[in-house]
C-alpha cells in the first residue's frame, strides 16, 4: 500500500516536474537545475557501477524491510476490521433488538387483536342479552319484577363495563409497559451510542498507538538496516584499502630496484661514453690544425677574388652610369616620339574624320551624279531614239522628194527626148530608187554567236572566217575549249549548278559566255583577236623556249595549241585584258552610251551624191540649149498670146458696144 | 469625491505645519509639534485610498479596478457583515468566504462541501433560511430575494427540519401534547410545509437534495403534527422535483412516507435524467411503495437505492427482484430493517442470477432464514459481480451457515460477507472468512499491477 502511494507521488511529481519550455521564468530555472542534478546522480550512479555486488544485498536488505512493512501493513488492516466489527457490532446489536422488537409487536398486535375481536363478541352477546332482557322487562307488569330485571340488567350492565374497564386498564398497562419500554430503549440507545462513542475513540487510540508503534519499528527496521550496510560497506572500503596500501608498498619496492639498476647502468655507459669522448678529441684536434690551414689559404685567395671584384665592381658601376644617362635619353625620346605620335594620331583621326566627310560628301555627289547620270543616259537614250525616228522620217522624205524629183527630171529628161528631141531615151541605172529608208547597218556577229559556231565546228561556214592571223577553226575551238575548262572559275558557282543538266556542248556555250562577259569580250572580232593573240604570246614563249632549250624543232600549231599551259593561259589571259580588252570595253562602252546605231555619215553623202547626180553633165547642157531655145519659142508665142488677147479685147469691146447700141435702140424705142 | 476631500484635509493639516516653521524666520526645516511623529508612522496614501474604499465598500465596491496586491489588501480587511447583494456576485476570493462562514458558524469542515468556502457559505445560508422558513407568515420573499444571489453557487441542500405553519400561536406555545394533537391533525391543509417549487427550478447547479419533514429540537413542545407530511406537501415536492433536471441525489428521511406518497414522488420521478441515488430512509413504505419504486428502477438511472428501516415485506421485495433481474445500472441496494423475510430473500437470489451490475447488497435484519440462504447460496455460486453482502440478524441457522459455506467456496468475487448473529456455525463462519480473505488478496492482485502500470 505504502509502496503503491509512494510510486503514485513519485508519477505525480514526474508529471509535475516543471518543464524547460514554461512561460515562467523561475520554472524554466527550476528544471534546469533539476537537470544538472539528475546529470550528476547519473554519474555518481556510473562511477559507483562496479560494486554491484553490494547493490543486490542492498536489494536483498530492501526486501527484508519491505517485507516488514507488508506484515505491517496487513496486521494494521486487521486490526481496522476489527475495530470497524467492532463498533459495528453495536448497531448490529441495535438492528438485532430492533427486530426482535418488532417481531414482539407484531405478536402483541395480533394478541391484542385477538383478544380484542374475544372481547368485541363477548361483549356483542351479553349485549345482546341485555336487549333480550329489555324486552322481556317490557313484558313484566309488576314493579317488583320490574325493579328485579332492572337490577340485573344493571348488573350485566356494569359486568359489561367492567370487561370493557379491565380491557382498558390492560391496555393502559401494555401502553405504560411500553412507554417504559421505549424509555428503557432510549436509555439504552444512549448507552449503546455512548459505548459506541467509548469504543470508537478507544479504537481511534489503539488505533494511534499501534500506528506509532508500527511506525517506530519500521523506523528501527530501517535504521539497522542502514547500520549494517553501513558496516558493511565500511569493512569492504578498509578492505579494499588496504588492498591498495600493500600494492603501493610492494610497487614502490619493485620500482627501487630497477632504480638502482639502472643506476648502474648509467654508471657504465658514462665510463664508456667518456673513453670514447677522448678519442674523438685528439682526432678532432689534428683535423682542426689542417682546417686551419686550408682556411688560411682560402683567405689569401679570398682576398685576391675581392680585389678582382672591386675593380669589376667599379667598371660595372661606371657602366651603369652611362647606361642611365642613355636611359634617361631614350626615355626623354620616347617622350617626344610619343608626343609625335599622338599629335599624329589626332592629325589622323582628323584627317580621318575629314576624309570621312568628304567621302561622304563625294559618295553623295557620285550617287547625285550618277543619279544625274543614269537621267542623262535616260536622256540620250530616249533623244537619240527620238533623233533616229526622226532622222529616218526625214530621211525618207528627202528621199521620197529626191525620188520624185529625180523621177519628176527623167520624166522631163524622156519628155525632152521623146518630144522635143525626137530622140530614144535610156533610163540610165537607179540601183538607190529600189531601197527606201534608212542605210541599213551591217551587224556585227557576236563573241558568243562566233564561239557557238566554232564550237559546232562546221567547216563549211569557216572559210570566210579564216582571218589574216591564219588561224584555222580548230585551233580557235580548242582554244575555246580550254578556256571553257580553265577559266571555271570566272562563271558563277550558281550558274554551275544550273548547268549541270544540260548537254556538253551548251554548258561550255554558256560557260564561254559568262567567261567572255567577265573578260569583256564581245564580238566575234574580239575572240579571233584573242586567239590570235594567244597564239602569239605562245610563239613569244616558245621563242623563249626556244632559246633556252634551242630545240628548233618546228611544231604544229595543234601541238602547240595543246602545249598551251594552263598557267600560261592565265598570264596570257590577264596580258590580253590588259591589253586590248580595256580600250575595246572603253570604246564599246561609250557606243553602247552615245548611240544606240553606229551609224557612219561617210555612206550617206555618197548615196545623196549618186540621186543627185542622177543626170550626167552632158544632159544638163543639152537641157541648157534646149532651155535657150525654148525661152525664145516662149516669147515668140507670149507675143501671139498678147495679140490674141488684144483681138480678144476688141472682140469683146464690139459686143459690148454693140449690146449697148442695142440697148439704146431699145429705149429710144421705148 | 470623499477620497479628494481626505486628502485635502491631509494636506492643509501639513501646510499648518510648514506655515508654523516658515513663520519661524523661514527657516527650511520641519519642527514637528508632536515629538512621537515621524515620517515612518505617516500611513502611504494608497493604503489610506484602500481603507477608505474598505470603508465605503457597501455604498460604493471598486474590486476588480485595483491592482492585484491592493485587491488582496482590501479581501483580507472587508468585514464578513456586508450585505450579500454586494458581495456575493463580486467576490469569488475563497479566503474572505471562509472568514465569513467562521463568523457565523464557528467550525466547519469544508469537505463535505468541494472544498468550497463559497459554496458552504450559501448553501448554508439556504438551508437556514429554509429551515426557519414558516408558511403564511414568513415572506416568501425572503427566499427569492436570496435566489439570485446564490443560485449560482448552491450545488447540494441538506434541509434538516421543516417547520410547520403557525395555526394559533397562542395555543401552540401553551397546549400539552395530547389534547392538541388530535385536534390538529383534522385540519390537513393549513398543515403544509414549505413549497419547494419556487426554489427548485431556480438552481441551476443543484445535484443534492436531502429533506426531513420535522422539526427540530421542539423538547417539551412535541406534537405529534409537527412530523406530518400532508399529500399537498408529497405533490409539491413531486413536482418540484420532477421539475430540476440536474439533481443526481434525493434522500428523505424520517418523514412518514407511505405508499401513497412514495408512488406519488416515485411517478414525478420517472424517466428523470441525471438521478443516480434515491434515499428513502426510516419511513413507512410497504409493499405497494416497493412496487412503484420496482418500477422506477428500470425508468431511470438510479445506481443507488436504499430503503433501510421500512415496512416491505415479502410482495415488495419480489417485485423489487423482478426489477432487478432486468436491470443494469443499479450498483447498491440496501433493504437494512425490512421484513422481506424468506419469500423477499428467495426471490432476490433468483435476481442475482441474472443480474450482472449490482455489486452492493444488505439484507440485514429481514427475517429471514434458511430456504433464503440456500437460494442466495446458488446465487452466490453463478453471480460474479456482487463483492459485498451483509445478511445480519437474519435467522440462518446452521444449515444455512453450511449451505452458504458450500456456495462461498465456489465464488471468487465475494470480498465482505457480513453474517453476525445468524445463528452460524463458529466453523463455518470461519471458513467462510478464510474463502473471504482469499477473493480479498486475489483482487488485490488483480488491482496491484494496474495500480501499477
Amino acid at each position: 500500500m505504502h509502496q503503491t502511494e509512494a510510486f503514485a507521488a513519485g508519477e505525480e511529481a514526474e508529471e509535475l516536474r516543471p518543464s524547460v519550455e514554461s512561460d515562467k521564468k523561475e520554472e524554466r530555472i527550476l528544471a534546469r537545475r533539476l537537470r544538472l542534478a539528475a546529470r550528476k546522480e547519473a554519474q555518481t550512479k556510473q562511477r559507483l557501477g562496479e560494486d554491484d555486488l553490494g547493490k543486490e544485498d542492498v536489494k536483498e536488505e530492501t526486501r527484508k524491510s519491505q517485507k516488514e512493512v507488508e506484515h505491517r501493513e496487513r496486521r494494521m488492516a486487521k486490526l481496522k476490521s476489527d475495530g470497524l466489527e467492532l463498533v459495528t457490532n453495536i448497531q448490529v446489536a441495535a438492528d438485532a433488538r430492533e427486530s426482535d422488537r418488532r417481531t414482539e409487536l407484531e405478536e402483541g398486535h395480533r394478541l391484542r387483536r385477538e383478544k380484542l375481536e374475544n372481547e368485541a363478541k363477548s361483549s356483542q352477546e351479553k349485549f345482546e342479552e341485555i336487549n333480550r332482557k329489555w324486552t322481556d322487562a317490557k313484558m313484566k307488569q309488576t314493579p317488583l319484577d320490574l325493579r328485579d330485571a332492572l337490577s340485573s340488567q344493571q348488573q350485566l350492565c356494569e359486568q359489561i363495563i367492567a370487561d370493557k374497564n379491565k380491557l382498558i386498564s390492560e391496555l393502559q398497562q401494555e401502553l405504560k409497559a411500553s412507554d417504559d419500554r421505549y424509555v428503557k430503549d432510549l436509555k439504552r440507545q444512549a448507552k449503546d451510542i455512548d459505548l459506541l462513542v467509548e469504543r470508537m475513540e478507544e479504537q481511534i487510540s489503539t488505533l494511534k498507538k499501534s500506528y506509532r508503534e508500527d511506525l517506530h519499528q519500521i523506523e528501527n527496521s530501517l535504521d539497522e538496516e542502514r547500520r549494517t550496510l553501513l558496516t558493511k560497506h565500511k569493512k569492504k572500503w578498509e578492505h579494499e584499502r588496504k588492498d591498495r596500501n600493500e600494492k603501493e608498498l610492494k610497487n614502490m619496492m619493485q620500482s627501487l630496484s630497477v632504480m638502482e639498476e639502472y643506476a648502474d647502468l648509467l654508471q657504465k655507459l658514462r665510463v664508456q661514453t667518456a673513453e670514447e669522448y677522448n678519442i674523438d678529441k685528439i682526432r678532432m684536434d689534428t683535423e682542426v690544425q689542417k682546417l686551419r690551414m686550408k682556411v688560411q689559404q682560402t683567405k689569401f685567395n679570398c682576398h685576391m677574388n675581392e680585389e678582382k671584384l672591386d675593380y669589376k665592381y667599379e667598371v660595372l658601376k661606371k657602366k651603369e652610369e652611362e647606361n642611365a644617362i642613355i636611359k634617361s635619353q631614350l626615355k626623354r625620346k620616347i617622350i617626344r616620339m610619343q608626343d609625335v605620335l599622338n599629335n599624329l594620331k589626332s592629325k589622323l583621326t582628323k584627317q580621318e574624320k575629314q576624309s570621312k566627310a568628304g567621302n561622304q560628301s563625294l559618295s553623295n555627289d557620285y550617287t547625285r551624279i550618277s543619279q544625274q547620270y543614269k537621267d542623262m543616259q535616260k536622256k540620250a537614250r530616249h533623244f537619240a531614239a527620238l533623233d533616229a525616228e526622226r532622222l529616218e522620217k526625214l530621211w525618207l522624205m528627202c528621199e521620197d522628194e529626191a525620188k520624185a524629183l529625180t523621177h519628176r527630171a527623167l520624166e522631163t529628161d524622156r519628155v525632152i527626148h521623146e518630144q522635143q528631141l525626137g530622140l530614144e531615151w535610156a533610163s540610165p541605172p537607179l540601183p538607190f530608187m529600189e531601197r527606201s529608208g534608212a542605210v541599213q547597218q551591217k551587224t556585227f556577229r557576236t563573241a558568243t554567236q562566233a564561239a557557238a559556231d566554232t564550237l559546232k565546228g562546221e567547216p563549211e561556214g569557216g572559210l570566210d572566217e579564216d582571218t589574216a592571223a591564219g588561224l584555222n577553226k580548230r585551233t580557235v575551238k580548242s582554244i575555246l575549249e580550254l578556256l571553257c575548262d580553265e577559266m571555271g572559275f570566272l562563271v558563277e558557282s550558281k550558274l554551275l549548278m544550273l548547268l549541270s543538266p544540260l548537254e556538253k556542248n551548251e554548258q561550255s556555250l554558256i560557260k564561254l559566255d559568262a567567261i567572255f562577259s567577265a573578260i569583256g569580250i564581245e564580238s566575234e572580232k574580239d575572240v579571233y583577236k584573242m586567239a590570235e593573240f594567244f597564239m602569239n604570246y605562245r610563239q613569244h614563249e616558245s621563242k623563249y623556249t626556244k632559246d633556252e632549250t634551242a630545240n628548233g624543232q618546228g611544231e604544229s600549231a595543234e601541238e602547240l595549241s595543246n602545249l598551251i599551259h594552263t598557267e600560261d593561259l592565265l598570264a596570257a589571259l590577264k596580258d590580253f585584258t590588259a591589253q586590248f580588252c580595256r580600250q575595246d570595253v572603253h570604246a564599246s562602252h561609250k557606243s553602247s552610251i552615245l548611240g544606240l546605231d553606229m551609224r557612219d555619215d561617210s555612206e550617206d553623202a555618197a548615196y545623196w551624191e549618186s540621186i543627185a547626180n542622177v543626170m550626167p553633165e552632158s544632159k544638163l547642157k543639152l537641157w541648157d540649149a534646149l532651155d535657150t531655145a525654148l525661152n525664145k519659142y516662149h516669147a515668140v508665142l507670149t507675143e501671139r498670146t498678147e495679140l490674141l488677147m488684144e483681138t480678144q479685147n476688141i472682140q469683146q469691146q464690139n459686143s459690148e458696144l454693140r449690146q449697148l447700141l442695142h440697148l439704146y435702140t431699145t429705149s429710144k424705142a421705148q | 469625491m470623499s477620497f479628494s476631500s481626505m486628502s485635502r484635509s491631509q494636506s492643509s493639516q501639513r501646510s499648518g505645519v510648514m506655515n508654523s516653521a516658515s513663520d519661524g524666520q523661514k527657516r527650511r526645516s520641519i519642527i514637528a509639534e508632536d515629538h512621537e511623529w515621524s515620517l515612518a508612522l505617516v500611513p502611504l496614501l494608497t493604503t489610506l485610498c484602500l481603507q477608505h474604499i474598505i470603508k465605503h465598500f457597501e455604498e460604493k465596491p471598486i474590486l476588480h479596478e485595483l491592482q492585484p496586491s491592493f485587491k488582496t489588501y482590501v479581501l483580507q480587511r472587508l468585514p464578513a457583515s456586508l450585505p450579500l447583494t454586494i458581495t456575493a456576485n463580486l467576490i469569488s476570493d475563497e479566503s474572505y468566504w471562509k472568514r465569513c462562514c467562521e463568523a457565523r458558524w464557528g467550525l466547519a469542515d469544508i469537505s463535505t462541501y468541494d472544498n468550497s468556502w463559497k459554496q458552504m457559505f450559501f448553501e448554508r445560508h439556504l438551508q437556514s433560511i429554509i429551515e426557519l422558513f414558516i408558511p403564511d407568515t414568513t415572506d416568501t420573499k425572503t427566499v427569492l430575494d436570496v435566489l439570485p444571489l446564490c443560485q449560482n453557487y448552491v450545488k447540494q441542500l441538506r434541509v434538516s427540519q421543516l417547520l410547520p405553519p403557525i395555526k394559533e400561536p397562542s395555543r401552540f406555545d401553551e397546549d400539552d401534547g395530547s389534547e392538541s394533537a388530535s385536534d390538529m391533525g383534522s385540519d390537513g391543509p393549513s398543515m403544509d410545509h414549505f413549497d419547494f417549487r419556487m426554489l427548485l427550478d431556480k438552481l441551476p447547479n443543484l445535484k443534492e437534495l436531502s429533506v426531513v419533514y420535522c422539526v427540530k429540537g421542539c423538547g417539551m413542545n412535541f406534537e405529534w403534527n409537527l412530523f406530518e407530511f400532508t399529500f399537498r406537501d408529497c405533490e409539491s415536492l413531486a413536482k418540484a422535483l420532477n421539475s430540476c433536471k440536474t439533481l443526481q441525489v434525493f434522500r428523505i428521511h424520517r418523514s412518514k412516507v407511505d405508499d401513497e406518497k412514495c408512488c406519488v414522488i416515485v411517478n414525478h420521478l420517472l424517466d428523470h435524467p441525471s438521478l443516480q441515488e434515491l434515499d428513502f430512509s426510516h419511513n413507512h413504505i410497504s409493499d405497494r411503495g416497493a412496487r412503484a419504486i420496482a418500477k422506477l428502477l428500470n425508468r431511470s438511472q438510479l445506481k443507488t437505492l436504499i430503503v433501510c428501516n421500512n415496512q416491505i415485506r415479502g410482495a415488495g421485495a419480489q417485485a423489487l427482484a423482478h426489477a432487478l433481474a432486468k436491470n443494469n445500472t443499479l450498483t447498491s441496494l440496501n433493504l437494512r430493517l425490512n421484513r422481506i423475510a424468506d419469500e423477499g430473500g428467495q426471490a432476490l437470489a433468483q435476481a442475482l442470477i441474472k443480474n450482472k451490475t449490482l455489486v452492493n447488497l444488505h439484507l440485514g435484519g429481514n427475517n429471514m432464514t434458511e430456504p433464503a440462504a440456500v437460494a442466495l447460496s446458488q446465487a452466490l455460486v453463478e453471480n460474479c459481480a456482487l463483492k459485498s453482502l451483509n445478511l445480519c440478524n437474519n435467522r440462518l441457522g446452521a444449515d444455512g451457515g453450511k449451505v452458504l459455506e458450500e456456495g462461498m467456496t465456489h465464488n471468487c468475487t465475494l470480498v465482505e460477507c457480513d453474517i453476525r448473529l445468524t445463528d452460524v456455525d463458529q466453523d463455518s463462519e470461519y471458513s467462510i472468512c478464510q474463502a473471504l480473505h482469499a477473493n480479498q488478496i486475489k483482487t488485490k492482485h488483480n488491482h496491484d499491477p494496474s495500480a501499477k502500470v
